[in-house]
């Protein structure tokens, strides 16, 4: 999935589940890396998103009013 | 009179129960915030505190252990606890779990067509007129007939619940002395509870696919729910789904109406532009300002003290423009802002469970309303009076460019 991507430039995404009470910005705001479960709360779909998609992550992370996401770079 | 009147930084107190309030919250929010972090609330006897930075609000939506929600000092006409709004941790968690898949985005995506038929629906029947009362003929009706759906009522029911919601929620328009308005809450919450009580014996004999079935049928922690809990939560549907999408939809439209610049997006790209721009009302406008938690133990917060029974009141509107979180945009309108932690729908453990079908309501609603309805204003010297609290517009009068009923 990422072997074309730069190897300093790869991340992975955490979800806190215990801290997410289903907000739905990260769905929202990038549906192809978040999902949603029955109650609405995150399901990382792409854990470690291509580069395309990490503006997107990024923006997504950073949207989550409970601090439930985290964005490790590799 | 200016709203930041309503913050005295002498006696560290404030009074967000003001009309003017209200009306132009952001004033009163950056005095509040900026003044008295932690403020008494003027006029209410023993510990009352009122939050208003985005951070402390955070922490305490977040903390239910310290800030709990059974309320039960205040009155809005029920025997037991809402659930499950009033319940705290542990036993809310269940509930929220068996509950929110009711509400959920998966299920709330399958209704987005109906719901766009009856914007349509509701809309046909002014559009031609050329003026409307935007609150009784849009904004009331809509979230009332969706839940009326969902439940596979009868449609012929939508006054009948619309005069219990407004009994219970503000009898009398909100103006009534706690000794009158008590027994009149009492009075139409004794009449939902005998309604929902009589209409879950007939969907027990004869269920179908809607909420109220499910809810005869679903478990929680490995039983049935009581007649009792399911009563309770229906008791909470009809106050918290009706009133709160009518309150954004009137502040939104207000606005919208009063800065035709704003709107040119949803007129130019409604489907395109709605998410973002309904996030955005959702914040600047937070149309319940505030939300009430119960101290439960001693806590301390910006060197005030807090004792257990103290009543809390978590400002949502002035956590939601905070220049600490959205900036110096904090103030204004900015759909485009990237990232957007309002917290119009709570947070924490609480955080609202029917969001999801208020963010479809709300999208549709102003997706629908601008392409048929691009070219509106308040009339010239109307002046709209909000209430507060809640922030509903008991009359919005709005004039547009007629149009004709599609055939």
């Amino acid at each position: 999935m990422s072997s074309d991507a730069p190897p300093t430039g790869r991340v992975r995404i955490r979800l806190d589940a215990e801290a997410c009470v289903g907000h739905g910005r990260c769905y929202a705001l990038a549906p192809r890396i978040f999902g949603a479960d029955d109650l609405g709360h995150c399901e990382v779909l792409l854990p470690e998103p291509p580069p395309d998609l990490l503006p997107a992550a990024r923006t997504a992370v950073s949207s989550c009013p409970e601090d439930a996401l985290r964005l490790d770079e590799l | 009179m200016d709203p930041a009147a309503a913050v005295d930084p002498a006696t560290n107190q404030a009074n967000p129960y003001l009309p003017e309030v209200a009306a132009d919250p952001v004033p009163f929010y950056d005095a509040l915030r900026e003044h008295c972090p932690v403020a008494g609330f003027a006029g209410m006897d023993g510990g009352s505190h009122i939050i208003s930075r985005y951070e402390d609000v955070r922490w305490a939506l977040k903390r239910p252990e310290l800030f709990g929600s059974d309320l039960v000092a205040v009155d809005i006409g029920q025997d037991r606890p809402l659930i499950p709004l009033q319940i705290d941790p542990p036993e809310h968690a269940g509930y929220r779990r068996l509950i929110d898949p009711t509400l959920g985005p998966h299920e709330v995506a399958r209704l987005e067509d109906d719901v766009r038929a009856l914007v349509n629906r509701i809309i046909d029947r002014f559009v031609e007129d050329g003026t409307v009362d935007a609150h009784e003929q849009f904004t009331v009706p809509l979230p009332c007939t969706v839940f009326l759906g969902m439940c596979d009522l009868p449609l012929d029911m939508l006054d009948t619940f619309l005069g219990w919601k407004d009994e219970i929620i503000r009898p009398g328009g909100g103006f009534l002395p706690p000794e009158e308005a008590g027994p009149r809450r009492r009075a139409a919450g004794l009449a939902v509870y005998g309604y929902f009580d009589a209409l879950l014996d007939e969907r027990s004999r004869d269920p179908g696919d809607d909420l109220l079935s499910r809810f005869l049928t679903t478990e929680i922690e490995g039983r049935r729910m009581s007649r009792d809990e399911m009563l309770d939560i229906c008791y909470l549907f009809i106050l918290a789904g009706l009133d709160t999408v009518t309150s954004t939809l009137d502040c939104s439209l207000a606005y919208l109406a009063r800065n035709p610049e704003v709107r040119r997006p949803l007129v130019d790209d409604p489907s395109g532009s709605s998410a973002a721009v309904v996030e955005e009302l959702l914040r600047l406008h937070t149309p319940v300002m505030q939300i009430l938690r119960v101290v439960k133990e001693p806590v301390e917060l910006r060197g005030r003290q807090m004792q257990p029974g103290d009543i809390v009141m978590l400002m949502l509107g002035a956590a939601d423009t905070d220049p600490d979180e959205f900036g110096e945009t904090a103030g204004s309108f900015h759909p485009e802002r990237e990232v957007n932690r309002h917290l119009a729908f709570g947070g924490g453990p609480h955080r609202c469970l029917g969001s999801h079908l208020a963010r479809l309501e709300l999208r549709v609603a102003l997706e629908e309303w601008h392409r048929r309805i691009p070219d509106y204003r308040v009339p010239e010297g109307a002046e709209l009076v909000y209430s507060p609290g809640i922030r509903e517009i008991p009359s919005l009068p709005l004039e547009f460019t007629p149009a004709p009923v599609p055939a």
